[in-house]
């Protein structure tokens, strides 16, 4: 077991975004969490990275160590490291300085130039373009320097938030193949995304949640054929065959 | 005359471009305008008088030793004043009200004190104040070596700033406080180092034109103004900027001085701040968070 949340409540003011959410993912596991806009998902993200507070009750576990209550560049430290909606990546810098600021934590400094390479290997579209200003690159170039800079970090568990939202169809494709590679050199990935068939067809589990509180789950082939998941996300059950 | 209108003037502006960049950190990075800016420089320029009057130490070794306090002092004074105005602030405006309102009360303390144990006259010492010859114009080595040493001050930082991880760092959150603790860093502790290394530069810019400048405890305040003017005109954020701007501002000072009256100084300071905020309000170089 890796990481282990439960009763997870997050309140802004009056409004409840997430209620008592239990869910676990497990070493080198890839989860997808599936509901529609504002149910809570990236709230949830953003609870396990230390940037929004939970609510009294609620806990996070690391291999058995509580996060909630470490401060965001504490819980990178601890090898969670999160690729925000909307990326956050350091626009008016070079591709190559974001990524030296990725490897920013202390536990990044071990073997840090072999995670370069890996990571110029894993996009060369970066590796072509080292010098550049990130805010002068496509979004998909922009998502790669977000994802390229948290491998930096020599993260165990990576948080994506959305990370294919507002990129073309084929950029997409090319992202959830490189998704795969990194999931497949062992990292543990737990993934909001809107693109849910290409999402369950990454992840080994998922939850939906739906206005707050997690409605269901199972692993990716049971949610894939799920009725709920099939009305709300991939339009409607299969069509009965022809003939 | 005009290669020593210019030269003075670089001289003059070398200082300027000093403090400035100490400016620049802590507005920059640590989103503190700080007011009482140029009272830091003149303490330690009465700290570089003191120590050379009473002690015989020469500026040169107050200059390792002052910008130490300026430091530690900075420290303090975000630590214990302004992280409760950073924590309570909702946004980036509501600071920059609450830290001017703040820093223009520690300039009244800080200039009060000086008032108390210097008084109000004018005040200088007499330290390397051998004329040599360069160019044909014969200048004193003290601003000759203070025009070295403010230049060399201020591309070391800039170097560090844009080379290492540190300063990347501070860019980072210099350019997007959101985005810095996805790295890992601790933006509380940036700001804090950024506002003390400014107090460390005011502290330098003070010793250096303490060795060939008159000062006085009430002087900090115009000191401010020109740094100030200076971070403007080079682009918030941009350090080459500001230390470009800061030696233009000297030069253009000293040649009113020479060429119209030495009255007009000032007057044409804000003259050419106004003309850059109505024509450039990014700044002549741009502002790295364009």
């Amino acid at each position: 077991m890796m990481l282990d949340i439960r009763n997870l409540s997050i309140r802004y003011g009056a409004h409840l975004a997430l209620d008592n959410a239990t869910l676990n993912t497990r070493k080198g596991e890839t989860l997808a969490i599936l509901g529609a806009n504002g149910a809570g998902k990236s709230s949830l993200l953003k609870a396990i990275a230390g940037i929004v507070p939970a609510a009294p009750g609620s806990s996070v576990k690391l291999d058995g160590e509580e996060l909630l209550g470490l401060q965001p560049h504490e819980i990178v430290e601890r090898g969670v490291i999160a690729v925000p909606e909307g990326r956050g990546v350091f626009g008016a810098m070079s591709v190559e300085e974001n990524l030296l600021l990725g490897a920013n934590p202390k536990r990044a400094r071990q073997g840090e130039l072999t995670r370069k390479s890996e990571v110029y290997d894993l996009f060369p579209r970066l590796a072509e373009r080292r010098a550049q200003l990130v805010q002068t690159m496509s979004g998909g170039e922009q998502q790669m320097v977000a994802m390229g800079r948290a491998l930096m970090s020599r993260p165990d568990l990576l948080l994506l938030d959305e990370p294919s939202l507002g990129l073309a169809p084929i950029v997409i494709g090319q992202m959830f193949k490189t998704l795969k590679r990194i999931k497949d050199a062992g990292l543990s990935i737990l993934m909001v995304e809107q693109n849910v068939s290409a999402s369950l067809k990454l992840a080994d589990r998922g939850y939906l949640v739906e206005a707050g509180r997690i409605v269901g789950t199972g692993t990716a082939s049971e949610l894939k054929s799920n009725d709920a998941v099939q009305r709300a996300f991939l339009g409607g059950p299969a069509a009965p065959a022809l003939s | 005359m005009l290669i020593s209108t210019l030269m003075f003037g670089l001289v003059l502006g070398g200082t300027y471009a000093l403090v400035a960049l100490g400016l620049s950190m802590q507005y920059g990075i640590s989103r503190i305008m700080n007011l009482a800016h140029g009272e830091f420089m003149i303490a330690a320029a009465f700290c570089a008088y003191v120590l050379f009057d009473f002690a015989g130490l020469s500026p040169l070794v107050t200059l390792l030793i002052a910008p130490l306090i300026g430091f530690g002092l900075s420290w303090l004074i975000y630590t214990v004043m302004m992280h409760p105005l950073v924590k309570r602030a909702a946004n980036r405006g509501q600071l920059e009200a609450d830290s001017i309102l703040a820093t223009f009360g520690l300039l009244f303390i800080l200039q009060g004190i000086m008032l108390v144990v210097f008084g109000s006259d004018f005040t200088s010492y007499s330290y390397l104040n051998i004329p040599i010859d360069i160019f044909g114009v014969t200048i004193a080595v003290s601003r000759v070596v203070a025009f070295g040493l403010s230049l060399f001050l201020g591309l070391v930082l800039y170097v560090l700033i844009t080379r290492s991880r540190w300063g990347a760092t501070l860019r980072a959150v210099a350019l997007s406080p959101a985005s810095a603790p996805l790295v890992g860093i601790q933006v509380d502790k940036v700001a804090r180092q950024a506002f003390a290394i400014g107090g460390a530069l005011a502290a330098s810019g003070g010793v250096l034109v303490s060795m060939f400048v008159t000062f006085s405890a009430t002087g900090g305040v115009v000191f401010t103004m020109k740094a100030l003017i200076v971070v403007i005109m080079g682009g918030v954020g941009n350090l080459l900027g500001a230390l470009i701007a800061g030696l233009a501002l000297g030069v253009i000072e000293t040649f009113v001085t020479s060429y119209f009256d030495p009255g007009l100084s000032l007057a044409s300071t804000y003259l050419l701040f106004i003309i850059v905020l109505l024509w450039r309000p990014q700044g002549l170089f741009g502002s790295v968070r364009s």
